[in-house]
């Protein structure tokens, strides 16, 4: 168990190497409750999120959910969320959960004249994730809806053994897969019923190292308050929203446009060992960059990395030196992501 | 939680075994030590021939994890290493006192060995840390 963002979380329920095999070869359970959940109601709410996202909403329609990030004036990020369009004036919207207060006071802090109401429901709901490529299968006979009718980043309200559930076809893993919110008071049978498919539990360990194959960002590793999304490789979620403005327009369109000095790329390691975020990079001899997640790639067999790098390096090929522990060894940048099913 | 602990085998309190023969000794890591790991995916092994004192960094044990370091058990040179672990780094964890086996050291001056902790003296000290 590990103190993540306050919680008590396992790391691992029995092996993150089997944990994560396990959900590309069946399905796994992920207690992803938490991540910080805030309703927004009113009559400006899309004006409001529009002007707070650096996405566009009107790609959006009612029962439809969108990633995007918050950036603030100088373009770097605030968090990265997803959010659902419930109807005109209700969204629902998932946030990391080390920045739950943080994202609450910017949003609040920019509602001002918004005929928007936000509330933190954060605590009383719980989440869970199921993924794998048995999902689908192991899913539909728990619900009483056809999942089957269910498009990727398309959400719906049903019913598990009588709980009440938001059901998204969302994920973090690159399997396909749902992610739920419902009542925390459901948190035991719904839990229940999930493992009684036979999928298995999944921890954090193997949570991040999915995430990490199938090039998913991690906030404070790939984005944070000094990287821009166009420097971690978001440029397609940066729309440029003629004719409406939103934080950090100006930076993001031109950075987009004449491209930043640094940007996210993917690692394997030539040499054998493990590449770990922080781990400085060269390039003859110059520091040219630095890894934002490492780790060994348990369905690749390889250790892989995603690195924040000089522009110029960041063609496909490019052989770089990761510094590990005094000693350098040799890496090579290769197309991203290393691995996804969906 | 129950690991493997062999009554045979002499301990340190960095959790490696040693496997006393007449000059030398095998060491390793404890079904302990491996628990705390989980997955081993790579070992930074020293040099053969490399000498090294009693307690010196001879080598790093890379989990999915994390990364930990082992420790000259006794003084002396490293006359064997586990080239089986290239490429099956996860024996550490399935076979930590038998295929999962790290170095094999000449042994430089026998007095060392009293200081190891004997299989009891091991379990105790793993309880007190499981219990912190």
């Amino acid at each position: 168990m590990i103190d993540f963002a306050g919680w008590m979380m396992p790391l691992q329920y029995e092996s993150i190497v089997k944990e994560h095999e396990t959900v590309r070869k069946n399905a796994g359970v992920f207690d992803i409750s938490h991540m910080g959940e805030f309703l927004l109601e009113g009559g400006d709410v899309f004006d409001f999120l529009q002007y707070l996202m650096v996405n566009d909403l009107n790609l959006l329609e009612v029962g439809k959910s969108q990633y995007s990030v918050m950036c603030y004036e100088n373009g770097t990020v605030v968090d990265d969320v997803i959010y659902y369009m419930e109807n005109d004036t209700k969204f629902r919207m998932i946030v990391n959960a080390g920045n739950i207060d943080k994202d609450f006071q910017w949003v609040n802090k920019h509602v001002k004249d918004y005929n928007v109401k936000i509330s933190n429901i954060s605590k009383e709901n719980c989440r869970l994730a199921f993924q794998g490529p048995n999902s689908d299968k192991l899913f539909n006979p728990l619900v009483d809806i056809d999942i089957s009718e269910l498009n990727r980043f398309y959400f719906t309200f049903c019913n598990l053994n009588n709980v009440p559930l938001l059901l998204a076809r969302t994920g973090y893993t690159g399997e396909s897969g749902f992610e739920m919110s419902f009542g925390v008071q459901f948190a035991e049978i719904v839990w229940n019923a999930l493992l009684k498919t036979g999928a298995s539990p999944i921890g954090l360990g193997a949570r991040d190292s999915l995430r990490l194959e199938a090039c998913y960002t991690l906030y404070g590793h790939e984005t944070s308050d000094s990287i821009t999304p166009i420097e971690a490789n978001l440029g397609w979620i940066v729309k440029k929203k003629e004719g409406t403005d939103f934080i950090g327009k100006k930076i993001l369109l031109d950075q987009k446009e004449k491209g930043t000095s640094r940007i996210l790329v993917g690692l394997n390691l030539l040499d054998r060992g493990i590449i770990r975020e922080n781990y400085k990079i060269f390039k003859n001899g110059e520091n040219v960059g630095y890894i934002t997640s490492g780790g060994y790639s348990p369905t690749l067999k390889k250790t892989i990395g995603l690195a924040l790098v000089k522009t110029e390096l960041s063609p496909i090929g490019t052989e770089l030196e990761i510094e590990i522990r005094g000693k350098m060894l040799k890496a090579k940048v290769v197309p991203i992501p290393f691995f996804r099913n969906v | 939680m129950e690991y493997q602990i062999l009554s045979d085998l002499k301990y340190t309190k960095s959790h490696e075994w040693v496997r006393l023969e007449t000059n030398t000794a095998v060491m390793g890591i404890t079904d302990y030590a491996q628990h705390q790991l989980s997955d081993v995916v790579y070992i930074e092994m020293p040099q053969l021939g490399d000498i090294f004192e009693k307690g010196s960094l001879i080598g790093e044990i890379e989990s999915v994890k994390a990364v930990s370091e082992f420790y000259m058990p006794l003084s002396g040179e490293i006359l064997e290493i586990n080239n089986t672990l290239v490429e099956h780094p996860e024996f550490v964890n399935s076979s930590p006192y038998k295929e999962g086996w790290l170095v094999k050291i000449k042994i430089n001056d026998l007095n060392e060995i009293d200081s190891f902790l004997t299989a009891n003296q091991y379990k105790e000290l793993i309880q007190k840390e499981e219990n912190q």
